[in-house]
C-alpha cells in the first residue's frame, strides 16, 4: 500500500513551517513518493459546465493561407436578431505568441468577453489546445462529462475519475490530496481511497459543535471521530465511505476554517479585487488561492494540490448572445477571463506562478451551424491550459468546419495522420500534464491512468502523444 | 425467496416505514406489526391512498418550498411524498432556468396527481407541462431550426436511457431530430396554456427534403423502416404518438426498454445503490419485477412500487448491524435526513419563512441547499446524485449543522426541542440512556456494540461519571442534547 505523505509528515516529525525539512527529504522512501506526486507544484481544473461554444470562443478572424475557416464561420452563425456570429473586428487578437492556426494558417481570435484570459496570453502564459475530443462523441451532458472526467472514451465503464486513479495510488483514506470547490466531488476526483474536501467557502467550515457548552466539544469530537473510524472500518462500502468523509471533514475543520482569515489578514489587496469582480468564479478561486496561500505558509495538515472548480450556464441551446457585452456568452467569458488573470496575478505575487497550472475544459464544444437564437449540442472544442511556465500559443488543429464536412450539423473527429484538420485527443493533453508536470513517468501514465484505445487508428486514440510542447 | 405473504420482522417493518416514509416511530412499527404482519399487507396499506391535489403556495418560490417541506413534515402520506421526490427527481427542472414558481408548483401538483397512477400518461403530460416546456426549451422549437434539447432528453432521461442493460445503443442522433421535429411549434398562450402554432410545426410539405417523420430505423425492435409517427396525421397528435411509440421500444435483449429502467430507478431509489448499475443481480431483479407487476403493459406506477414493496430485493437494506461486507445500505437524502429528524423529535420549523430555531437559526431551504438538496432546483436535468455522492466534506458540515442547531433550539414550544416529550427523564443509566436516544431516532438496531460503546463513553465524559441525573438542566443541555446530536451526526445514522 502507498504510504501517505501525512504519514511522512507525522515520522519525520516536520511541524508547522518545515513541511519540506531536510529530514523530510533525507528519506529515499518519501522522494520517490513526492516525485510521484508533483512535489510542490499545484494543479487547478477549471470546467466549463453545460457545453462550452468552441467556435464562439477561439474564433477564426480571416481564412489564412490554405483554408476557408472564417467564410465557413460566416455561413453557419447568422449576423442580425438572434445571431451570434462575432464579426473579425469584435474579436480578440492579444499580442504575444502568435494566435494562428498551425493547419490553415488562418488568424485566430479570442472572444471579446475574454479579455482577462487575452491578457495572460499576451504575458505568453496561455496554450490554446484546438479541436479536442475523442472518436464516436456523445452529445450527452452526462455521457460526455463522464468520459472527460474519467477519460474513459469507450464507456468502458471505468467509474474513476483520471486524477482520481492517481490520487487513489498515492493517499491515504484521510488525506486530503485535492480540494474542490462545489458542493459535490468532481468526477475528475473520484475514487474510494482517499479524500476529496468539498468546500463551498472555507470560513463555513468549523465544525458545528454547541458553542454554549464549548467544554463538551471535545468528547463529541473524540465520539464521532471514533464512530467514523468504527464506520470506515465496517467492510460495508457505503457506510465505510461515509466515515472516510466525516472523518476527514473533521481533521479539515480543525485546519482549514482558519486559512479563510488568514488570506484576509495578509493578502487583503487580493482579497479585494475578487471581491470587486463578484462572480461565482472569482469567489472560487479565491478560494484555492486561500488554501494554496495556507500550503505556502506550512500550515499544518493543510498540502492540498489539486483543486477543481466549476462555472455553470454554458447550455446555450437559446439566447448565445453574440460579441456585445451583456449576451449570456458574453458574460460567462468575461467572469472566467478575469477570474482567472485576478488569481493567476495572485498566485504570482505569492511567488508560485511558475508552480501553477490550471486546466479548462468542458464536456463538448456545440452545433456549428446555429439554431433560433443559440447552439444544441456539439463536439470538439478548445481547452486552455495557463501558468507561468506554459509556453503560450496554439497547439492542434482548428475543426473543418465547412458545411459539406459536417455530419449532422457536427465537426467530424479524426485521428487519422494525413487530414489536415487531425483532431486532438483530450487524453493527449492530461497525459502530457501528467508526465511534464505530475512527473509520472510515461509508462505509468499509460499503465495507470490512460490506457489506449483498441480500433482503427485513424479514428481511436492508439499512438499517445503526451509531450505535446505546451509543457517544459 | 420471500413474497407478498412473507411476515414481517421488526427490522422490516422499520426499513419499510423508513423507505416509505419519513423515519420509523416505535408505535408506529408496533402497530404495522400488529395489524399487517405481511409485506402484501402492508405495501397494500401503504398504496391505499388517493392522490391529493396539494399544491405548495406561497408568493415566491422560497414560500412553496417551505410548504412542501411542511406538508412533508406532517406526513400523513410518506410514500405519495417519497414517490412526487422520486418523480421530482427524474423530469428534473429548475427554478433557477424557469423562474417561475407558479409553473414549478403546478408541475409538483402534476407529479403528485400521478404519483401512483399511468406512468406513459404522465409522460404524456409531461410533454407539454409549461415549466417543462420552457425549461427545455420546446416553447422555442420552431421548424427551420429545430430545437432538440427536450427531444434529447426525453429520450435519455425521462423514459429509454441512452443505453440498455446490455451497453446497446437504444436510439441515435436522427431520432432526436426527428423527434424535434414532431415537437416544432408548440409554444404557451397567455394563461400557460399549451398550443400547436402551425406556422412553426415542421409540416412535412415544408421540407419535403428532411422526408417522413420516422424513428428507430436502426434500434427498438421495430424493424429494418423504423416507425413512422404520423399515421393519425401531422400536427397536434404527433407528440403523443411519439410516446406511444417510445413505449414499445424494445432492448437488445427484446424486453421493453422504458419498463426495465423506470423498475431499476425505482427499485435502487427504494433499495439501494447496488442496483443502479445493471448486473446480472440487477436484471434478474427487475425482470421479475416487470413479470410481476405487468408494468411493460399497464404502465402503473402503484402496482410496481407494490411488487418492490413486496420484494426480497427491497429487503436486502432491513437487516440489523452490525454492516459487514455483505450487507447492504443506502444514503438517505437530504430531504429525508431533515424532515425524518425533525419528524423523530417532533419538532417544526418557525413561521412562513421555515425557520430552525436554534444554532445559526437558519431557513430550512437553506439548510437543505448546504446539505445539497434545493427543492425545485435540482442541479441540472439530470437531477441529484444519489447515495455517496450525497456525502461530501461540505454536506457532512451541512448535515452535522442542521442537528446541533435541532438539539440546541431552547424553548417550550413545538419549534423546540424537548427530549422529555420524546424519553423518560428518569433514566440514570448511561446504557439505558444511549439505548432510549438511538429508540427515538430509530437506530438501536443499526448501530454495532462498539458504536453503542463509543456513544456511552461519550454520555459519560469518557468514564468520568457513573451516572447521569436528567433532572439536571445542564446535564440535558451539555450531554443529553449532545447525545442526540452525534446520533444524528454519525455515520450510521447517515444511512438506510
Amino acid at each position: 500500500m502507498a504510504i501517505s505523505r501525512r504519514q511522512f509528515l507525522g515520522r519525520s516529525g516536520a511541524v508547522a513551517g518545515g513541511i519540506f525539512g531536510a529530514s523530510l527529504l533525507g528519506s529515499p522512501l518519501n522522494r520517490n513518493a513526492m516525485a510521484m506526486t508533483m512535489g510542490d507544484r499545484y494543479l487547478v481544473s477549471l470546467y466549463l459546465d453545460g457545453g462550452n461554444d468552441g467556435i464562439n470562443t477561439i474564433t477564426p478572424v480571416d481564412n489564412g493561407g490554405s483554408g476557408n475557416l472564417r467564410s465557413d464561420y460566416e455561413a453557419a452563425r447568422l449576423s442580425g436578431s438572434g445571431g451570434i456570429r462575432l464579426s473579425a473586428g469584435e474579436l480578440l487578437v492579444p499580442p504575444g505568441p502568435a494566435l494562428v492556426d498551425p493547419n490553415t494558417g488562418a488568424q485566430l481570435g479570442l472572444h471579446p468577453g475574454l479579455y482577462g484570459l487575452g491578457n495572460l496570453y499576451a504575458q505568453g502564459k496561455v496554450a490554446v489546445i484546438q479541436g479536442c475530443g475523442y472518436p464516436d462523441p456523445s452529445l450527452s451532458h452526462d455521457t460526455s462529462s463522464t468520459i472527460w472526467e474519467h477519460a474513459d472514451p469507450n464507456r468502458s465503464g471505468m467509474n474513476t475519475g483520471w486524477l482520481g486513479r492517481h490520487l487513489a495510488a498515492h493517499f491515504g483514506p484521510s488525506d486530503i490530496p485535492a480540494v474542490a470547490v462545489r458542493g459535490s466531488i468532481p468526477g475528475e476526483f473520484n475514487q474510494t481511497a482517499t479524500s476529496i474536501l468539498t468546500v463551498s467557502r472555507l470560513d463555513r467550515f468549523n465544525f458545528p459543535y454547541d458553542s454554549s457548552n464549548g467544554s463538551d466539544s471535545v468528547f463529541r469530537r473524540n465520539a464521532l471521530m471514533a464512530l467514523s473510524d468504527e464506520s470506515l472500518a465496517s467492510g460495508q462500502a457505503v457506510q465505510s465511505q461515509v466515515g472516510a468523509a466525516d472523518k476527514s471533514t473533521l481533521l479539515a475543520a480543525d485546519s482549514y476554517p482558519g486559512l479563510d482569515g488568514t488570506y484576509e489578514d495578509e493578502r487583503p489587496a487580493f482579497d479585494q479585487i475578487y471581491g470587486d469582480l463578484g462572480t461565482s468564479s472569482a469567489r472560487d478561486l479565491r478560494e484555492v488561492a486561500k488554501v494554496i496561500y495556507g500550503v505556502e505558509s506550512g500550515v499544518p495538515n493543510v498540502d492540498a494540490r489539486y483543486f477543481e472548480v466549476r462555472n455553470g450556464g454554458y447550455d446555450s441551446h437559446s439566447d448565445q448572445g453574440g460579441g456585445s457585452p451583456g449576451g449570456r456568452h458574453y458574460n460567462l467569458h468575461e467572469e472566467v477571463g478575469q477570474a482567472l488573470e485576478t488569481f493567476y496575478a495572485d498566485c504570482a505575487d505569492m511567488g508560485v506562478a511558475d508552480k501553477l497550472v490550471v486546466l479548462v475544459w468542458s464536456e463538448f464544444s456545440r452545433r456549428i451551424l446555429q439554431n433560433d437564437s443559440g447552439t444544441d449540442h456539439g463536439t470538439q472544442g478548445p481547452m486552455f491550459v495557463l501558468g507561468g511556465t506554459v509556453n503560450g500559443g496554439v497547439y492542434g488543429n482548428h475543426p473543418d468546419i465547412a458545411e459539406a464536412s459536417l455530419q449532422s450539423g457536427n465537426t467530424v473527429y479524426s485521428q487519422d495522420g494525413s487530414n489536415p484538420y487531425r483532431s486532438t485527443d483530450f487524453r493527449d493533453v492530461y497525459g502530457t500534464i501528467m508526465k511534464h508536470w505530475m512527473n509520472v513517468p510515461h509508462p505509468t501514465v499509460l499503465s495507470d491512468v490512460l490506457p489506449l484505445d483498441v480500433g482503427d487508428p485513424n479514428e481511436f486514440w492508439t499512438a499517445e502523444n503526451f509531450d505535446m510542447g505546451f509543457l517544459p | 425467496m420471500g413474497d407478498e405473504n412473507t411476515a414481517l420482522s421488526e427490522a422490516d417493518a422499520r426499513h419499510l416505514l423508513r423507505r416509505t416514509g419519513f423515519g420509523a416511530k416505535p408505535k408506529e412499527v408496533d402497530k404495522m406489526l400488529s395489524k399487517y404482519p405481511t409485506r402484501g399487507e402492508a405495501a397494500d396499506k401503504l398504496l391505499k391512498f388517493k392522490p391529493a391535489r396539494f399544491r405548495p403556495g406561497g408568493k415566491d418560490m422560497r414560500a412553496r418550498r417551505v410548504s412542501w417541506f411542511k406538508y412533508m413534515l406532517k406526513g400523513k402520506k410518506g410514500l405519495q411524498e417519497k414517490m412526487v421526490l422520486f418523480l421530482h427527481d427524474h423530469f428534473a427542472t429548475n427554478n433557477e432556468t424557469v423562474r417561475d414558481d407558479l409553473q414549478m408548483a403546478n408541475q409538483n401538483r402534476l407529479l403528485r396527481r400521478n404519483c401512483i397512477g399511468d406512468f406513459k400518461q404522465l409522460v404524456k403530460e409531461i410533454n407539454l407541462d409549461p415549466a417543462m416546456m420552457d425549461f427545455l426549451d420546446t416553447v422555442r422549437n420552431r421548424k427551420e431550426q429545430p430545437n432538440e434539447n427536450y427531444p434529447r432528453e426525453l429520450l435519455e432521461l425521462f423514459t429509454c436511457g441512452v443505453t440498455d442493460f446490455a451497453g446497446n445503443n437504444n436510439y441515435d442522433q436522427e431520432d432526436i431530430v426527428q423527434i424535434a421535429r414532431a415537437f416544432s411549434g408548440w409554444r404557451l398562450g397567455n394563461k400557460d396554456e399549451p398550443f400547436l402554432d402551425e406556422n412553426r410545426h415542421d409540416f412535412m410539405s415544408n421540407f419535403p427534403e428532411r422526408g417522413p417523420k420516422v424513428i428507430f430505423a436502426t434500434t427498438g425492435g421495430f424493424g429494418g423502416g423504423g416507425r413512422a409517427f404520423t399515421t393519425l396525421g401531422e400536427g397536434p397528435t404527433e407528440i403523443e404518438e411519439v410516446i406511444d411509440i417510445l413505449f414499445e421500444h424494445t432492448d437488445s435483449d427484446g424486453k421493453n426498454t422504458i419498463a426495465r429502467r423506470i423498475t431499476r430507478r425505482l427499485l435502487a431509489y427504494f433499495g439501494h445503490g447496488g442496483y443502479a448499475t445493471p448486473t446480472p443481480t440487477t436484471i434478474a431483479a427487475v425482470d421479475a419485477l416487470v413479470t410481476e407487476s405487468g408494468f411493460d403493459a399497464n404502465w402503473n406506477l402503484g402496482g410496481l412500487v407494490r411488487a418492490i414493496l413486496v420484494s426480497d430485493a427491497f429487503y436486502e437494506t432491513a437487516a440489523p448491524a452490525p454492516n459487514g461486507a455483505g450487507t447492504a445500505r443506502s444514503v438517505k437524502w437530504p430531504i429525508d435526513y431533515s424532515v425524518t429528524s425533525m419528524r423523530l423529535l417532533g419538532m417544526k420549523v418557525k413561521g412562513k419563512d421555515g425557520r430552525v430555531e436554534g444554532g445559526t437559526g437558519q431557513r430550512i431551504v437553506d439548510h437543505l441547499e448546504d446539505m445539497g438538496q434545493e427543492l425545485f432546483d435540482p442541479p441540472s436535468v439530470f437531477g441529484w446524485d444519489w447515495e455517496n455522492s450525497w456525502i461530501t466534506s461540505r454536506t457532512v458540515l451541512s448535515r452535522a449543522i442542521l442537528a446541533r442547531d435541532l438539539t440546541v433550539a431552547r424553548g417550550r414550544g413545538a419549534t423546540s426541542f424537548r427530549p422529555g416529550k420524546l424519553m423518560s427523564l428518569e433514566l440514570t443509566d448511561p446504557t439505558e440512556i444511549v439505548d432510549a436516544v438511538t429508540g427515538v431516532l430509530g437506530v438501536t438496531d443499526r448501530i454495532s456494540p462498539t458504536e453503542r460503546s463509543i456513544l456511552i463513553d461519550y454520555l459519560t465524559d469518557e468514564g468520568a461519571s457513573a451516572s447521569i441525573d436528567l433532572q439536571d438542566e445542564d446535564v440535558v443541555e451539555r450531554k443529553l442534547a449532545g447525545l442526540f446530536a452525534v446520533v444524528m451526526q454519525s455515520p450510521a445514522y447517515q444511512l438506510h
